[in-house]
């Protein structure tokens, strides 16, 4: 593979502001209830030390995908050319195989019963809506090898995990559960 | 100069490229303004508006967005969306309507306030004031255009802190130097949820380089938590914090004594004046430590360089000119008045000044003398926004007929039932009101007692006006047609002048002329800035600090023009105030209740309610109709710290009814270990619901999620003699549903 594209999650920039949540429904057209993408956030401590911390999480478009894997009707493939990880809805017989295996509870179900989740906004702009709004500039994309020159200087790596997710993650992340 | 037209070259080449049955139109975004300026590319496709994205050569956004910008075309195209002018058939409030001509709408509106004009004076008429926004200047036109004064605005916003500033030290909207700022302090505001959203990346790439941020505000919101000290302070209590900081730095000398002794009036009188405001005085009334406000006076008092970002907090509290004076003083004193990292007057940009449409030439003593409740006391008027009564004020005078009874009420994009306080009077008001109309894009709370309404369209559907923001021009480009029977706000305006016969003042009703003539320093018409797509950027000017001897002279908004500071100095002791009858110090004035003002409430209602101004995705009391923004937040909510909660068997996510001596509303508890166990918050603005999600609306009284009814509106209590500033602090108790 001669690229990977991730996003990069700055959790000590993150407001909670919601920008990237309704960017991606609002470009993708999306139904009530369902989401591509959610900013989660975890509370620790009582007040008055209590700690609160975001995390914007959508599909991680990982190395080694475990829904592609389980995937028994070739749905869901990871491209060759940029690793993103992609479901042809035709092939998809909505079966959510898929959404047992990704660690993260990306992948979801609206009234069709077939598996959408993000697509990187590949067919739409190029860019993906959600990480070129961001007010904060918490969240942003490229390949892996430009997101973590983007971290250089700060506290950055590279989400760890068995299916490799694709996303390098800067400060501090604090996660009760990690699933959209 | 036309900016970026390579990127918008590019980016149309691209829509092309990839989505070829698209067609994009940059304008700006309308979801908090019109007015705001955050500039967007629509996309259209057989004539339907289908998405958004941000402007990247936008200077006020740069290409970055919020929620509700995202959810424009849900909003546009809402069922709730009104389809042509009405008159009201059944009685008030009943919401029975038919369909009239947009001529018969303003020959009923344009008859009235002739007949009114003769009966009663002109001053009869009040417009009600939404937030700022660029047709803000239309309304005061055609007040001063018919002889009124009565421009009624909110009385809680931006004008209360411009006016504590503009009189302490000479400049009505102070900006923060966030870039050289060594410590930030964001204080009653939410930076990360209002207005154009380029605030907090700024805050936090001074973070980023090492800045310090101290959060002041009784609960963790998300800027809270990003904060190296959150100080969570009971609400509406700024003010005695504000004092401690005072008593503080001057005990402990952490004042620049230079600039004092250069620049600042009367700091002698302040000494002896702030002594008795210590942090052990301020503890019981902030609910914070002493030792707590004396580290953070200290930080403050001894940071190289630093900035305050004061918002709606100091606006909405019955010691909102005290507060903010001692502020403008904290910030003198310390030597962090236009100074690098401090708080600053911008230098602005080479771009030409935009010709106002307001009309302020033609203010005379009269009109400001027949002013029916002046938001500013009437010896400081006009003001910043021309001359105002309060809101509430021009609502209740229906009510008190004193000094007089407003006649028509004109509410063009505000609604009175949910946006101010006290709705119980409200609605009675509105019941007796001789003549009621309503502008909208939506149907609306208020407009039940509408006698005639208004519907406009939405700024996705107009190509006027041009917006100029900071060092940026740019005409807005029409998204899509018309889907109703619509006029614009402005042309509104321009119309009913015309109309009632005022046709010289409102370029006989030609928005093109208007347009025109509010370029005419830019030496281009509004046709000449449509062949710059995406507008003409200039260049800003170099920043210039300290520049004290000009600023300090700047000439009021009063028809003297007499200077803001009549020793060209700051006013630590203000002689203006002191000539007409208010303390030349700030005080401390305590809340209609309070623990330490009403304690023998405490029994019945233990517990401080407030509620917050801003929100992530709702605009006031607009928005909760748009499914993608509901979702989010889909009920009216309280938080309440779980101790709190649990001590009342109250669980997370219950639905709970919060009681102050005024009012009670039913909202679900949201268990919040970022709040004080002593106080419960809410959002203002619920009432309406949402079809898409079969979400309910909710009653404007007694049982709905109306945070206006939990206040006091007792005329001697709930409002700042000096900036009105209507207090949102009561006291609750909070039980299980």
């Amino acid at each position: 593979m001669t690229k990977q594209y991730g996003f990069y999650f700055d959790a000590d920039r993150c407001v909670q502001c919601r920008t990237c949540e309704v960017a991606c429904k609002s470009t993708h057209n999306i139904e009530p209830g369902i989401k591509w993408r959610r900013v989660i956030e975890t509370w620790g401590g009582d007040y008055p030390n209590a700690t609160r911390t975001f995390f914007s999480l959508a599909c991680m478009h990982c190395g080694e995908p475990a829904c592609v894997e389980v995937c028994s009707t070739g749905a869901i493939s990871k491209r060759a050319e940029d690793g993103i990880v992609v479901v042809d809805r035709d092939k998809c017989n909505g079966c959510q195989d898929c959404f047992s295996a990704c660690p993260y509870g990306v992948p979801q179900f609206g009234d069709d019963g077939i598996m959408q989740k993000c697509d990187f906004c590949v067919e739409i702009r190029g860019e993906p809506a959600c990480a070129v709004s961001c007010p904060a500039e918490a969240l942003n994309f490229g390949t892996l090898d430009e997101l973590l020159e983007m971290a250089t200087g700060k506290a950055a790596k590279r989400m760890s995990g068995s299916t490799e997710p694709s996303i390098i993650i800067v400060g501090k992340l604090q996660l009760a559960s990690l699933v959209i | 100069m036309s900016i970026k037209s390579d990127d918008l070259e590019e980016a149309i080449k691209s829509v092309k490229a990839k989505k070829p049955e698209e067609r994009m139109v940059p304008t700006f975004c309308a979801m908090c303004g019109p007015g705001m300026g955050c500039g967007v590319n629509c996309y259209v496709k057989d004539g339907r508006f289908v998405s958004i994205e941000g402007m990247k050569g936008a200077p006020t956004n740069k290409g970055k967005l919020c929620p509700k910008a995202f959810a424009s075309m849900q909003w546009v195209y809402s069922p709730q969306r009104l389809k042509y002018p009405m008159r009201r058939v059944g009685e008030k409030g009943e919401g029975k309507f038919e369909r009239i001509t947009w001529d018969e709408a303003l020959d009923i509106i344009a008859s009235k306030l002739k007949e009114q004009k003769e009966k009663y004076g002109p001053e009869s008429l009040a417009i009600l004031s939404p937030q700022r926004r660029s047709y803000s200047d239309y309304l005061q036109r055609f007040l001063i255009a018919h002889g009124s004064p009565n421009y009624g605005h909110s009385g809680l916003c931006a004008i209360q802190q411009a006016f504590g500033f503009a009189y302490t030290v000479g400049v009505p909207m102070l900006g923060a130097d966030y870039e050289n700022a060594d410590l930030i302090i964001i204080w009653g505001a939410n930076p990360g949820y209002d207005g154009p959203r380029g605030k907090i990346k700024r805050i936090l790439d001074a973070k980023d380089r090492g800045a310090k941020l101290i959060v002041i505000k009784p609960e963790m919101q998300p800027d809270a938590a990003k904060a190296d000290i959150w100080v969570p302070i009971r609400p509406g209590t700024d003010g005695a914090l504000a004092l401690a900081m005072l008593n503080v730095i001057i005990k402990e000398q952490l004042y620049d004594k230079d600039f004092v002794s250069r620049w600042c009036y009367g700091f002698d009188k302040l000494v002896p004046h702030i002594q008795k405001y210590t942090p052990e005085w301020a503890e019981p009334i902030t609910g914070l430590p002493a030792g707590h406000m004396k580290e953070i006076a200290r930080i403050y008092g001894t940071a190289k360089s630093a900035c305050i970002h004061a918002g709606n907090a100091f606006d909405q509290t019955v010691d909102s000119n005290n507060a903010v004076r001692a502020v403008a003083i904290l910030i003198a004193i310390t030597g962090n008045l236009n100074r690098p990292g401090g708080n600053i007057v911008p230098t602005g940009s080479t771009m030409p000044l935009v010709k106002s449409v307001h009309l302020r030439e033609r203010y005379t003593q009269e009109m400001v003398d027949k002013l029916v409740g002046p938001e500013v006391a009437s010896c400081f008027q006009p003001f910043i926004e021309g001359t105002s009564s309060a809101y509430y004020r021009c609502i209740n005078s229906v009510l008190t007929e004193e000094p007089y009874p407003i006649k028509t009420i004109i509410a063009p994009g505000t609604q009175p039932t949910v946006i101010t306080r006290g709705t119980k009077r409200v609605l009675e008001a509105l019941k007796k009101l001789e003549f009621f109309v309503v502008i909208d894009v939506m149907q609306n709370s208020s407009m039940p007692w509408a006698d005639v309404v208004i519907p406009v369209a939405t700024m996705y559907e107009c190509d006027h006006p041009f917006e100029a923001m900071g060092n940026w021009i740019m005409a807005r480009n029409k998204v899509i047609e018309p889907l109703g029977d619509y006029k614009s706000d402005y042309e509104f305006w321009l119309d009913l002048g015309v109309k009632i016969g005022y046709g010289d003042d409102f370029w006989h009703g030609s928005m093109e002329e208007c347009m025109n003539y509010q370029l005419e320093n830019f030496g281009m018409t509004i046709e000449e800035l449509r062949k710059h797509p995406t507008g003409i950027i200039y260049e800003p000017k170099p920043m210039v600090y300290e520049k004290y001897e000009k600023i300090f002279a700047t000439a009021s908004t009063r028809l003297s023009g007499a200077p803001y500071l009549p020793q060209g100095k700051v006013a630590v002791y203000n002689t203006t105030f002191e000539e007409n009858g208010f303390n030349p110090l700030p005080e401390w004035v305590e809340p209609p209740e309070s623990p330490t003002g009403t304690p023998e409430l405490l029994a019945r209602y233990p517990l401080i309610f407030s509620d917050t101004h801003s929100s992530d995705v709702y605009t006031q009391g607009w928005l909760r109709n748009v499914p993608y923004l509901r979702e989010i937040r889909p009920d009216p909510w309280l938080h309440i710290n779980p101790e709190t909660a649990k001590t009342r068997g109250i669980e997370n996510g219950d639905w709970v009814i919060v009681e102050s001596p005024h009012g009670w509303i039913k909202v679900k508890a949201l268990y919040s270990s970022g709040i004080r166990p002593d106080v419960v918050m809410s959002l203002h603005g619920w009432w309406q619901g949402c079809d898409e999600l079969g979400l309910p609306s909710y009653p404007l009284l007694d049982g709905g999620a109306n945070a206006n009814v939990m206040y006091s509106t007792d005329p001697d209590k709930a409002f700042d003699p000096v900036v009105t500033a209507m207090s949102k602090q009561t006291l609750v108790e909070v039980r299980k549903a």
